[in-house]
């Protein structure tokens, strides 16, 4: 509790220098990491393993961006005091948010279309996947990048035969429609989620790279300062 | 400083009206791009890549391919290439089309009556479509269960699909749609080519009338 009121009060009183501290610790660099992780580990040990839910191309393209999060988070936790590896990792987050929130907005637009009768506007997915920089990750890791779902149709599909526990029997017709944060009334889809997500992230990886900036500047010039105030008494 | 804001204010504005406002509203790169391997022997054609597996093929052939294909100029032919790549049963499925093609062909329906319903390769596309998209049937059970689906639509023994499967008009149609794939590749499916060689980007279409005049535009260049 007096660890949260201090670090409520040290923003309060002096926001540039505290965000630029956050930094140097190695909890919120795991904590992106960790949950991104999370999230691709989700979507494809229990909504597409255990729910029959089926990825398409954005959606595996969206999983490239949460491991570009995941790479960006463990290379600053390496070392967070080391310029470098921050740099590099906010560079590998940053791009993977950017890329994340566009693919995310693009399968929201799909999911539209696809669920209306004007067909008018977008361009239906491919299951030849094309990853930046032509990275060939369908063929290496075809369970988690190869698309084998339609792009705005992420409803459950159980293979004829399938014995289904009650539980997934449970879910699979919670899901029946497709995969929306609250099903019954189709709220919010899982691009809109995502998009939400990369949204947040890139603001605070934003703030986070500003402050550390802003605090960079100020120590120096204040270095400078006391520089110039000392050189007359030498 | 004011005044230099709103000068180039106006400037970008006028400049914006200039191209909105020069007639030819299609261009390479946005409408279309030219295909790096065109299709052989497509002059004056219009080519359609599709998939039974693929939910905007669906959405196009009810409610846009239907429309242009009966408005394009006479001496265009329509011609549907079915992917074979794409689907659990994308080889079967082209094999079908093409035997159910060829038949149509043999009962003297022209390419421009391919969405009448005297056509098999309509009835059989769209048993597969909705049995796929509407009903999320996936026949698990095999390439029996799959077949049975489509023969049943146009009323056909499988005997009789695989006499048609020896017909030569229908293996020629066969060779002829492995050029889908290339095709395919480029944004997905469903795929328009004018002429061999100009492929429509889909998501640049915004009505039937927009297809067509597109189309036309293409058939000339």
């Amino acid at each position: 509790m007096n660890f949260l009121q201090k670090g409520w009060n040290d923003l309060r009183s002096e926001p540039v220098p505290t965000i630029a501290g956050w930094q140097d610790g190695r909890f919120l660099w795991l904590l992106m990491a960790g949950m991104s992780l999370f999230m691709v580990i989700l979507a494809h040990s229990v909504f597409q393993h255990w729910l029959y839910m089926k990825p398409c191309e954005q959606c595996v393209y969206i999983r490239f961006a949460f491991f570009a999060m995941v790479i960006g988070g463990i290379l600053v936790a390496i070392n967070p005091k080391n310029a470098v590896f921050r740099v590099l990792g906010y560079i590998f987050a940053i791009y993977g948010c950017i890329k994340g929130l566009l693919w995310s907005v693009k399968l929201n637009k799909i999911h539209f279309v696809a669920h209306s009768d004007d067909p008018f506007g977008v361009q239906g997915c491919s299951t030849e996947p094309t990853f930046p920089f032509g990275l060939p990750l369908d063929r290496w890791a075809p369970d988690w990048f190869k698309p084998t779902g339609d792009c705005g149709f992420d409803n459950p599909i159980v293979p004829d035969g399938a014995v289904l526990s009650s539980m997934q029997q449970w879910l699979v017709d919670f899901y029946r429609d497709g995969w929306y944060l609250w099903p019954p009334s189709h709220f919010m889809n899982m691009a809109q989620c995502t998009a939400i997500l990369f949204g947040v992230v890139l603001l605070v990886l934003i703030v986070c790279a500003a402050a550390w900036i802003m605090n960079g500047i100020r120590n120096r010039e204040q270095a400078a300062e006391t520089r110039i105030c000392n050189a007359p008494q030498q | 400083m004011k005044r230099k804001l709103l000068q180039a204010l106006t400037t970008a504005i006028a400049l914006v009206a200039v191209f909105a406002g020069s007639g030819f509203a299609f261009s390479e790169g946005t409408d279309y791009q030219l295909l790096e391997k065109p299709i052989p022997n497509a002059e004056n054609t219009l080519i359609k890549v599709f998939s039974y597996d693929c939910p905007f093929c669906y959405k196009y052939d009810k409610a846009v391919t239907p429309k242009v294909v009966p408005q394009l100029p006479a001496d265009v032919t329509f011609r549907p290439f079915h992917l074979k790549t794409k689907g659990k049963y994308g080889e079967l499925g082209t094999k079908l089309f093409a035997v159910l093609l060829a038949k149509d062909q043999a009962n003297g329906l022209s390419d421009k009556e391919l969405y009448s319903d005297k056509s098999l390769l309509k009835k059989a596309k769209m048993a597969y479509y909705q049995a796929y998209h509407d009903k999320k049937e996936r026949w698990d059970a095999g390439e029996e269960a799959y077949l049975k689906t489509g023969l049943d639509a146009v009323g056909m023994s499988k005997a009789e699909f695989e006499e048609g499967l020896k017909d030569p008009k229908a293996q020629a149609l066969i060779a002829e749609w492995d050029a889908s794939y290339d095709v395919a590749k480029i944004q997905g499916i469903p795929g328009f080519v004018v002429n061999g060689k100009y492929l429509i980007i889909t998501k640049s279409i915004k009505s039937v009338d927009g297809m067509l005049q597109l189309v036309n535009e293409l058939l000339k260049k």
